[in-house]
C-alpha cells in the first residue's frame, strides 16, 4: 500500500507542474558531444531565452525536449512528464517549431493546419475552425487558400508557429522563430509570444537575435560548448565589464571637450549617432551624465551601445577569442 | 481503496493507457494527406496516360500478332455438311491475357518502387518527418498510412489496365476466376514492392541510395531468383555409376546385308532392339558414370519470383471440347500455364530419363503424380517479406531515438 501511495503522491505532484525542468542533460552523437551538461528551467507563464553560439547544443537540447532524441543522461520533465518514458503525454502538451523545417509546398496553408489538427486528433469538427483561428493569429488569413510555396520565408515561419500551436500546447519549444522575419513580423512575434506566456504557457525560445529576446524574454539561459554557462532573470542581468555606451548631445563639440575634461575613454569615431564611451555599469553612467549636466552639456541621450543581453552574451563568449 | 484512487494509480502505472498503438483514423489521416500531396506534386494525368498508351499499344500488337499466327481456314471450309471436319481455332484471349498480365507486372515493377523509395528519407530531407513524429500519430500509423497511399496509387495504375483485360476476355478463352486471381496476385505483389521500397527509404539516409537499392531489390526478385536457380542447378548434380548389361552378337545381323547400290531406297531403319531377335552370342556388362541435376532441390529459389507466382497462381484454362465430336481439343498457347507448368516440373523429384531402361516400357506418368504448386510458397514468402519490411519501417520511425544511423539527422 505504501508504494501505491507514493504513486498517487507523485502523480498529484507532477501533473499540475507545468513548464520545463531539466538537469544534467547529456547527448552525444558517436564521438561528438552535442550536449554535455545542460540544466535549465522554463517555468509556465514565462518566456525563457536559450542563448548561445552556433554549436552550443541548443537545437539538440530542443530535440531532446521535443521527444525526438533520447538523452544519454539527465533528468527531464516537460509539462510534468518524462519525454523518454512518456513521450505521448509530452507530445500532447508541447508545440515544437524546428529551426529548419519544410512544409508540404503544394498544400495550402489551411490544408497544412487542418492536417496537423487531424494528426493531433482534434475532433473533426474543430479542424476548420482551429485553422482559421490560427491563420488569423499569425496574420496569414489572406493566404489561407494559397499554396505554401508562394509564401515568403517569414510567412512560412509564421505558418510554422501556427502549426506548433494547433493543439493548444502548454509548453512551446521554438528554435530560431525570428529567423527570416521582417521587423514588423518580429514585433508581431514578440506580441504573440508575450501573449502565449501571459496565458500561462511555458515558452522556450532559442535565438541569435539578442535585441529581440531582450524585449521578449523574462529569463535567459546561456549555453556554450554543450553546457549551461549562466541562468538569469533578465532583470538581474547586469554586465560588470566595461562596455560602450552611446552619448548624444545637441552640441557635439562641447560634449567631446567636456568628456575629455572628465577623462572618459572614447571608443570609435564620433559620428552622427553620437559618441561612444566605455563605462562599467549603470552607476558609472549616471555619474557621467550628472557631471556632463553640471558642465552645461545639452545631453539628449545616454544608453548602452548594445543591448544588455548582447553585452552579457559578448562577455560570456569573450574567452573564446 | 476507492475507485478514483485506483484510476489514478492505473494511469500513473501505465505509460500509454489511453492512446492505442494504431487507429484507422490515424492511418487514414496519413494516407489521405500523402495521397493529396502525390496528387498535387506529380504529373499524374500524363504518367497514367503514358502508362495506358504503352499498354494499349502492347495489347494491340499482341492481339494482331496472335491473330496472324493463328491457323486460319478459308471461309468456304466452314459449315455445311460433308465438308472437311476442321476443329474450331484456339481462342486468342488466353495467350493475349497471359502476355498482357506478364507485361503489366513487368512494367509495374519498373514504376512502383519509385512510389515509396523516398517515402521516409525524402520526408526527412525535406524536414517534414520530424514535425509528423512529434504529433500524436504513432509510428505504425505513419508507416501504414504512407504505405496505403503508395499502394493505392499503384492500384490506380493497375485499374487502368482493366479495359485491356476486358478486351482479352472478350477474345475468349479466359475464365473470370483467372482474371480475378491474377489481378489480386498482381495487386498483392505491388503492395509487397511498396513495403520493401519504403523500408529501404527508412533504413538509408539518402533518398537516391534507397531508390537505387529498391530497384536492385526488385531486380533480385524478378531476375536474381532465375539466375540463382540457373547457377545452383549444376551444383545439385549427382553422379552415380550405372552398370548396364547388354547383348552382343558376334556376327552382323542379317538385315544389314541388304545392299543398295543405286541408293534409291531410303536407308534402312535402325534395327529394332536386337535382344528380341533370338539368343545373343554373349552378354557384356559396362559401367559408366551418369550425372543428373536435381532441380527439385533448388526449385524454391524460383518461388519468390513475382512472374512465377503470377503464372503459377493463375487457374488453369478450361479444357475445350469439339462441339460436334465431343473430343478434347488442343490447348491454346498459354504463357501463364507454360511458366507454371515449368516450375512445377522443377519440383518433381522423379526423373524418368534418369532410369536406365532397356527393353522395358516406361510407365505412363499418371495425373496423380503431378507435382504441387509453387506459388503458395512464393506468395507467402513475399508477403512475409513485405510484413517484415513494414515492421522494420515502424521500428525506424519510433521516437525518441537513441542511436541514429550514420548520416541521419532527426530534424
Amino acid at each position: 500500500m505504501a508504494e501505491t501511495e507514493v504513486l498517487v503522491a507523485a502523480g498529484g505532484a507532477s501533473a499540475p507542474q507545468g513548464g520545463i525542468v531539466a538537469a544534467n542533460v547529456r547527448r552525444t552523437f558517436g564521438d561528438v558531444v552535442a550536449v554535455d551538461d545542460i540544466g535549465l528551467a522554463a517555468p509556465a507563464g514565462c518566456v525563457t531565452a536559450l542563448v548561445g553560439p552556433n554549436g552550443a547544443g541548443k537545437t539538440t537540447l530542443l530535440l531532446v525536449l521535443a521527444t525526438l532524441l533520447t538523452p544519454d543522461a539527465g533528468q527531464i520533465r516537460v509539462a510534468g512528464y518524462d519525454p523518454v518514458r512518456e513521450p505521448r503525454e509530452v507530445r500532447a502538451r508541447i508545440g515544437w517549431m524546428p529551426d529548419a523545417f519544410g512544409t508540404y509546398d503544394t498544400l495550402t496553408a489551411r490544408e497544412v493546419l487542418e492536417f496537423v489538427a487531424a494528426a493531433y486528433r482534434l475532433p473533426r469538427a474543430r479542424h476548420t475552425v482551429r485553422a482559421r483561428e490560427l491563420l488569423a493569429l499569425v496574420h496569414l488569413a489572406q493566404f489561407a487558400d494559397r499554396p505554401v510555396h508562394v509564401l515568403s520565408r517569414g510567412q512560412k515561419q509564421r505558418l510554422g508557429l501556427a502549426r506548433a500551436l494547433v493543439h493548444d500546447p502548454a509548453v512551446l519549444l521554438l528554435d530560431e522563430p525570428a529567423a527570416g522575419l521582417d521587423p514588423r513580423s518580429r514585433i508581431e512575434l514578440r506580441g504573440i509570444l508575450r501573449g502565449l506566456a501571459a496565458e500561462g504557457r511555458a515558452v522556450l525560445v532559442s535565438s541569435h537575435v539578442l535585441a529581440e529576446l531582450e524585449e521578449t524574454a523574462d529569463r535567459v539561459v546561456f549555453v556554450d560548448g554543450g553546457r549551461t554557462v549562466d541562468e538569469h532573470h533578465l532583470a538581474d542581468l547586469r554586465p560588470t565589464q566595461r562596455r560602450p555606451w552611446r552619448l548624444r548631445a545637441l552640441d557635439q563639440e562641447l560634449l567631446l571637450s567636456s568628456l575629455a575634461g572628465l577623462g572618459a575613454v572614447i571608443t570609435g569615431e564620433p559620428g552622427l549617432a553620437g559618441v561612444e564611451v566605455m563605462l562599467a555599469g549603470d552607476e558609472e553612467a549616471a555619474e557621467l551624465v550628472a557631471a556632463l549636466v553640471r558642465d552645461g552639456v545639452p545631453i539628449v541621450a545616454c544608453a548602452p551601445a548594445a543591448g544588455t543581453l548582447e553585452a552579457a552574451y559578448l562577455e560570456m563568449t569573450e574567452d573564446r577569442r | 481503496m476507492s475507485t478514483a484512487a485506483q484510476q489514478v494509480i492505473e494511469r500513473g502505472g501505465d505509460p500509454e493507457p489511453r492512446v492505442p498503438r494504431m487507429s484507422w483514423r490515424g492511418i487514414a489521416t496519413v494516407a489521405m494527406h500523402e495521397f493529396r500531396i502525390r496528387l498535387r506534386t506529380g504529373r499524374w494525368r500524363w504518367l497514367l496516360g503514358a502508362w495506358f498508351v504503352v499498354l494499349l499499344v502492347f495489347t494491340s500488337l499482341l492481339r494482331w500478332a496472335l491473330a496472324a499466327a493463328r491457323p486460319t481456314f478459308p471461309a468456304y471450309y466452314m459449315g455445311g455438311p460433308g465438308q472437311v471436319d476442321i476443329p474450331p481455332p484456339p481462342p486468342i484471349g488466353t495467350p493475349m491475357f497471359g502476355g498482357l498480365m506478364l507485361f503489366v507486372l513487368g512494367l509495374a515493377l519498373l514504376v512502383v518502387p519509385a512510389l515509396t523509395a523516398q517515402s521516409v528519407n525524402g520526408d526527412r530531407e525535406r524536414g517534414v518527418l520530424a514535425t509528423l513524429q512529434v504529433t500524436l500519430l504513432t509510428p505504425t500509423e505513419i508507416a501504414l498510412g504512407k504505405l496505403l497511399a503508395a499502394w493505392l496509387t499503384a492500384l490506380v495504375f493497375l485499374a487502368t489496365t482493366v479495359p485491356l483485360v476486358v478486351w482479352s476476355v472478350i477474345e475468349g478463352g479466359v475464365g473470370l476466376g483467372r482474371v480475378v486471381v491474377t489481378m489480386l496476385v498482381v495487386a498483392l505483389l505491388l503492395g509487397v514492392v511498396c513495403a520493401v521500397a519504403q523500408c529501404l527509404s527508412a533504413l538509408l539516409a539518402r533518398s537516391t541510395t534507397s531508390a537505387v537499392l529498391s530497384y536492385m531489390a526488385v531486380f533480385a526478385l524478378a531476375v536474381g531468383t532465375v539466375i540463382a536457380f540457373a547457377l545452383t542447378l549444376p551444383l545439385t548434380a549427382e553422379t552415380r555409376s550405372v552398370t548396364e548389361r547388354f547383348p552382343v552378337w558376334d556376327g552382323p545381323p542379317p538385315e544389314e546385308e541388304f545392299i543398295d547400290p543405286d541408293g534409291r531406297f531410303p536407308p534402312p531403319a535402325p534395327p529394332t532392339p536386337p535382344g528380341r531377335q533370338g539368343e545373343p552370342d554373349r552378354w557384356e556388362t559396362q559401367t559408366y558414370q551418369v550425372s543428373d541435376v536435381r532441380p527439385e532441390k533448388v526449385w524454391w529459389l524460383l518461388a519468390p519470383n513475382p512472374f512465377v507466382i503470377l503464372a503459377d497462381a493463375a487457374p488453369s484454362t478450361q479444357p475445350r471440347f469439339d462441339p460436334r465430336s465431343g473430343a478434347r481439343l488442343a490447348e491454346p498457347l498459354d504463357p501463364l500455364g507454360e511458366i507454371g507448368h515449368a516450375v512445377r516440373e522443377a519440383r518433381d523429384p522423379s526423373d524418368h530419363r534418369a532410369e536406365p531402361r532397356f527393353d522395358t516400357v516406361p510407365p505412363e506418368p499418371t495425373p496423380e503424380q503431378q507435382p504441387g504448386p509453387v506459388w503458395p510458397y512464393g506468395l507467402v514468402f513475399d508477403v512475409l517479406l513485405g510484413a517484415g519490411a513494414v515492421a522494420l519501417t515502424i521500428r525506424r520511425l519510433r521516437t525518441p531515438v537513441r542511436k541514429l544511423p550514420r548520416g541521419v539527422r532527426i530534424a
